[in-house]
């Protein structure tokens, strides 16, 4: 355990006076806290030989006891809270510390990451684990301290006043401590597995509400009113156990303190009537026994936070451990991109098998079953090609031909061996990622939105752009229609806070952010997939002349949208198959010759439903005698 | 990631409401003999708390320190036996307290399992335009984080809390006819220390509401940008990113400290109460018993004196008197959200919007399946109607199809025929008998629907076939998966018909759970069909599949049908074209054909292009 935790220790040194302090301030209030019994069991004590003592003395021993007592609680009650506010305390900031910590590694951790492990796996990492590992620093820390201070004053002090009274009341410990350790991981699990059939439930209704129709229409309300049920006293079952192993251990707590107060106050009693023990002592050992009971009724909380957060802290490792996978090899030259000539040189692309990747523990593998995702995969095979600076390549190929990850390789977003993309002759990986991402612009696919105003979103890159930049690069992407339906324009909150845009829009949005900066090389990810076919062709006409100073790489499934490329290659599996311009494409009259024909007779069909769809919208809503209208 | 919603501002803040208390009594009187134990048990343990310390003055007034009247013999004969007593009573309490925390969460549970239940079953009573306006996600929080509210005031005790005033209030009485003068002394700091420790528990309340915010702020903050990652990095953002980072977590981590910072105070102020108490007890009674040493008992109490004994039995009752007090504005607050989770479960009870029964349910004949629509005319909330005076009819067994563009208000008609939604104007008969006059229940076993989106729940493929009908055997529900060929799904999953149907039937295919509900229909086997094709694309086999199932499930059954395919409406009686909301058009295939009218036009609009799927 403490080895796992040993990459906590610079983060706690960071704050080590404060658990120093905070430590001898728990010293100090335990100490001060065990003389209070000894002021009053003390004064109970000489009160009872008083006959020898002169009553006027024997008032001022009173008072002065009485003073101590008070002068203690109030000289305690300061210490403690600072004991607590430094340590409690601490323990915040070494969260926050981690948080950021966690953050940092968020920041450079590679985009395949990402899409590799959903959000929440992340989120849970951050947000609950980093919790549990708090708990060890502060309220786990305060629970050890306090016990073992209290423990390691009072036990002296109790064999000093009686040992072999002392022995004996303090022999059931460790057996009931054992036993006590057992009850509370069982606790743990059930409350565990309650939680998870809460969360069933959960599940059930938002099942049961999603389906309401189907489930009214088909009768099926007692069938899942049964299956409602069933999870219901699942959970009211689990509750119960928690309950009664609770009250399992609260009793065996109390019982503890229960036979050893019996025992002192018997035996001990037995002695002070025979004069081998003080009357006041015998008072301390009993209020100091009763104390000692205390700590044991939050042993098992303090148990489990100690379990949970030393896994919880395993798995915030698992982030900032995780291999950042693009690397950048130091060569000592001053590295540019000017032109952006890409240069694709024998470049293969095995993807691990799905199982076998690194990924965050409970990231669970989308479509296990019977996939043959299980195995490695090879999806770029031998690739080489060849785009001078300022031209245009265009990919095309089927879903799942490796377009999408030669997109992604070309951008910098995958990781990929040394010595087979260079970039205006130098090989990509010995360029500074900096570098590379100020003059690639990427847009992939699913086009992100944050949850900022347009302006801000479309401004991404370079938030010092004016607003008429801003404004120029919304219009490349014909976004500017589309501007004047927004309720506050370009202040308008989008994303998943803000106003809904459709997923044409959120693509050309992403175009903007692009534009906008305008980089040599321009790689489009199927960009315009959502956008309807004729604002797609009025932004690719929109793009030329930009697209003709640059390099730009276009990957689309719409044929028409590629016609134009300088060079265009058809990937099948990996592979280029096929390569030439357009013309010599349809020479070659392969696949892409018969995809083009395919394409061009559905474009047609499209054009005539259109045609339809727009004569059937501008009929009258008929009236109610069919004969009416027909 | 807490998901909580913001209570609307008029909300319940009150600790106790009557009307809601009543109307929870309702769900735990089924149980109210695990209460009453409880509270039995409760009074038991209290007797037995109340008495230790009194045993505690006995051991020390006659054995261990004892006034002259015990004095002198030295006897320890009755000490033992004190001392069994004591254990009796100290075990009993322990005891006596463990069974009753256990039978309180018992009837807790038990009530809130019916709570839970009633809560479910309302839910499923409520009407489909209830849903249309009501986010699911809240209703979840009714049924879960509310209900866990109310659990928390069991598992708190916040319903013996008349038991802790009992207690309470009976220890006052036995310090004040031990010693009324050093009972009032030692109390003298109780006031303003409870009233600093409430103030402070205000405190922290309200740091911990700003440290919630701030926290939520965070999980939105670090959601969306580990969603949007990538983008950061590729536009170089991540300086800006950590520079917002960075605020969001000191401001987070401000909040928190806060929140230590009163809560520190306030428990060592919890402490401090208790050893100022002791000063107290021992500067005022400590004169005391130096006034009453030597004297008996009797004596001491008569000269305004106590024992030693009386000062340790002082002490003790105190510490039993001080923890239910600090507990107390604790548990006020759990109080008050239990009340405010209970008001808003109340006010989902209070839904009206149920699908109204008819008070005597019309009880015709097996069905022959005759379908009239009289001038129906249907919105969906505000606006305008989706169907405008409707009027068609359908023999018995005749198979009419219903065509026309998104949004002429074909699907709606199977939802006033099921009653999902009742109609504006007009009525809608079945075998002569409004809808409305007939059971819900028994209406809906007449009609056999299959929906667009078929809704499958986890278990087997056969026990989706079942659902809902136990009488209907697995033969007949092998049968009728025979019949419709679901072998030729089944047999490449492992499992067979047996094969585990995940959430909501993800790892099957659209086409193939309409087929498992053709299945359905063919084993319940109810006189009228109401199919709504999927729209969705299939594969030829696929196709081939339901093409079979469909005219299988429509023999000898009054069908209607929404008809996506073309194969679908050729082989029915009758088709009916709508436009609108408004029926333009019916006829067989052919006449409409013939016709070149709107049918037409639909046609060629929806089966342009669709021999091909042509995917560069």
């Amino acid at each position: 355990m403490f080895d796992t935790l040993r990459p906590l220790w610079p983060l706690i040194l960071r704050y080590r006076w404060h658990y120093v302090i905070g430590s001898l301030c728990i010293i100090a209030s335990q100490a001060l806290k065990l003389q209070i019994p000894r002021f009053f069991w003390g004064t109970l004590g000489e009160l009872k030989q008083a006959g020898d003592l002169p009553a006027a003395e024997a008032r001022e021993l009173i008072l002065w006891a009485s003073i101590w007592i008070l002068a203690s609680a109030l000289l305690i009650a300061p210490i403690r809270t600072a004991s607590r506010i430094l340590i409690l305390g601490s323990s915040r900031r070494l969260s926050a510390d981690l948080l950021a910590d966690v953050f940092e590694r968020m920041l450079a951790l590679a985009p395949s990451f990402y899409t590799r492990n959903p959000t929440g796996q992340v989120m849970s990492r951050a947000i609950n684990d980093r919790e549990y590992v708090r708990s060890l620093g502060g309220a786990v820390f305060m629970y050890m301290a306090e016990t073992g201070v209290l423990y390691a004053i009072t036990v002296p002090l109790m064999l000093l006043i009686d040992w072999q009274l002392a022995l004996m009341a303090l022999a059931p410990y460790p057996i009931f401590l054992v036993l006590a350790r057992r009850i509370a991981l069982r606790i743990q699990t059930l409350s565990r597995a309650a939680q998870n059939a809460l969360g069933e439930i959960s599940e059930k209704v938002d099942e049961s509400l999603s389906g309401q129709m189907v489930i009214k229409t088909l009768n099926l309300e007692d069938a899942d009113l049964e299956r409602f049920r069933l999870r219901s006293e699942h959970y009211r079952a689990l509750n119960l156990s928690v309950t009664k192993w609770r009250a399992l251990l609260i009793s065996l707590m109390m019982g503890l303190a229960l036979l050893s107060t019996l025992l002192v106050l018997g035996v001990g009693g037995s002695r002070v009537v025979s004069g081998d023990l003080d009357f006041g002592e015998f008072g301390v050992l009993l209020t100091y026994l009763a104390w000692l009971a205390v700590p044991t009724r939050t042993l098992g909380f303090v148990i489990s936070s100690l379990r949970r957060g030393t896994s919880a802290f395993e798995r915030l490792r698992e982030i900032l451990d995780h291999d950042l996978e693009l690397f950048h090899t130091e060569t000592g030259t001053e590295h540019e991109v000017r032109g952006g000539s890409l240069r694709v040189q024998n470049l293969s692309v095995t993807f691990p098998a799905l199982v076998d990747e690194p990924r965050l523990a409970g990231s669970e593998v989308q479509d296990h079953v019977g996939s043959e995702r299980d195995v490695p995969r090879r999806v770029l095979d031998d690739v080489s090609f060849e785009v001078p600076a300022g031209t245009t390549t265009a990919i095309v190929g089927h879903t799942g031909s490796g377009k999408s990850v030669l997109a992604r390789v070309l951008a910098r977003q995958l990781e990929v061996d040394p010595g087979a993309v260079f970039i205006d002759d130098q090989d990509l990986t010995e360029v500074p990622l900096d570098v590379l991402r100020a003059q690639i612009g990427y847009v992939p696919q699913d086009a992100f939105l944050f949850s900022e105003p347009l302006h801000d979103n479309v401004a991404l890159g370079n938030p010092d752009a004016t607003e008429a930049e801003v404004l120029a690069a919304l219009e490349g992407a014909q976004f500017a229609e589309d501007l004047d339906q927004l309720p506050e324009g370009l202040r308008t909150l989008v994303g998943e806070r803000g106003v809904n845009l459709s997923g044409g829009q959120r693509q050309r949005t992403a175009l903007a952010r692009v534009l906008l900066l305008s980089p040599r090389l321009l790689i489009l990810d199927d960009t315009l997939s959502a956008v309807d076919t004729r604002t797609s062709e009025a932004i690719l006409e929109h793009l030329r002349p930009f697209a003709a100073e640059r390099t730009t790489i276009l990957i689309a499934h719409r044929l028409s949208s590629v016609a134009h490329a300088d060079q265009i290659l058809v990937l099948e599996e990996g592979r280029v198959v096929e390569r030439g311009n357009h013309e010599e494409l349809l020479a070659l009259d392969g696949r892409y010759a018969s995809t083009w024909r395919l394409q061009e007779r559905s474009a047609h069909d499209a054009e005539r439903a259109a045609r339809l769809e727009a004569e059937l919208a501008d009929l009258p809503a008929p009236g109610a005698d069919p004969e009416a209208t027909s | 990631m807490s998901a909580r919603e913001v209570p609307p501002k008029d909300e319940h803040r009150v600790a106790f409401d009557a009307t809601i208390a009543r109307r929870l009594w309702v769900y735990l009187a089924p149980h109210q003999r695990w209460v009453w134990i409880s509270f039995g048990l409760l009074l038991f343990t209290s007797v037995l708390g109340l008495a230790q310390p009194f045993l505690m003055k006995l051991a020390l007034d006659r054995y261990v320190a004892p006034t002259p009247e015990y004095a002198g013999d030295g006897s320890l004969d009755g000490f033992g036996w004190l001392l069994v007593v004591m254990f009796a009573c100290a075990l009993g309490e322990l005891l006596g307290r463990a069974i009753q925390t256990y039978t309180l969460t018992l009837g807790g549970q038990n009530a809130l399992l019916d709570l839970r239940l009633a809560v479910f079953r309302h839910l499923q009573r409520l009407s489909s335009s209830f849903f249309d306006r009501t986010p699911i996600g809240r209703l979840i929080g009714r049924v879960t984080t509310d209900i866990e509210s109310l659990n928390e005031m069991f598992a708190s005790g916040v319903v013996t809390i008349l038991g802790d005033l009992v207690n309470m209030l009976a220890i006052l009485g036995i310090l004040f006819w031990m010693d009324w003068r050093l009972t009032l002394i030692s109390l003298v700091a109780a006031p303003v220390l409870v009233l600093t420790t409430l103030w402070i528990r205000g405190r922290v309340r309200l740091a911990y509401q700003t440290m919630v915010t701030k926290r939520s702020a965070m999980n939105a903050y670090l959601h969306e940008q580990s969603a949007g990652m990538p983008l950061v990095q590729a536009f170089r953002r991540e300086d800006r990113t950590r520079a917002a980072f960075d605020a969001i977590n000191a401001d987070l981590c401000e909040a928190q400290l806060g929140t230590v910072w009163w809560e520190s105070v306030l428990s060592a102020l919890t402490d401090m109460l208790s050893s100022v108490t002791m000063a107290l007890i021992l500067w005022y009674g400590g004169g005391l018993a130096l006034k009453g040493l030597g004297m008996s008992e009797l004596q001491a109490d008569l000269a305004g004196a106590v024992t030693l004994g009386t000062l340790v039995a002082f002490l003790q009752y105190m510490d039993r008197f001080f923890g239910p007090l600090n507990e107390l504005s604790l548990k006020y607050t759990v109080m008050q959200s239990a009340m405010t989770a209970a008001a808003r479960i109340f006010g989902l009870l209070d839904q009206t919007a149920v699908t109204p029964e008819p008070d005597q349910p019309a009880t015709p004949g097996p069905a022959a399946g005759a379908i009239r629509f009289e001038g129906v005319t249907f919105g969906y909330g505000e606006g305008t109607p989706v169907i405008h005076d409707l009027s068609f009819e359908v023999a018995p067994g005749e198979r009419v199809a219903f065509v026309g563009a998104t949004g002429a208000g074909k699907s709606t008609l199977l939802k006033l025929l099921t009653r999902l939604y009742d109609v504006d104007a007009g009525r809608i008969t079945l075998d002569g008998f409004d809808v409305r006059e007939l059971g819900v229940k028994d209406l809906r076993t007449r009609i056999g629907i299959v929906p667009q989106d078929v809704f499958l729940f986890s278990g087997n493929i056969l026990e989706n076939i079942r659902l809902g009908h136990p009488e209907i055997t697995e033969d007949v529900a092998r049968a009728a998966a025979r019949d419709l060929h679901l072998e030729r799904i089944t047999d490449r999953l492992p499992g067979g018909l047996m094969e585990p149907v995940r959430e909501r039937g993800s790892n099957l295919s659209s086409g193939e759970r309409q087929l498992i509900a053709f299945a359905r229909v063919l084993a319940v086997a109810p006189p009228v069909l109401a199919l709504d094709e999927a729209t969705s694309n299939v594969d030829s086999e696929m196709e081939h599949l339901l093409q079979e199932a469909v005219a299988r499930v429509m023999q000898g059954r009054t069908s209607l049908i929404i008809a996506h395919r073309l194969s679908t409406i050729r082989d029915v009686d009758r088709i009916v074209v709508m436009h609108k909301g408004r029926l333009v058009e019916e006829g067989t295939h052919d006449e409409l054909m013939a016709k070149r009218g709107f049918f037409w036009r639909l046609h060629q609009l929806q089966y342009a292009g669709s021999e091909d799927g042509g995917d560069a």
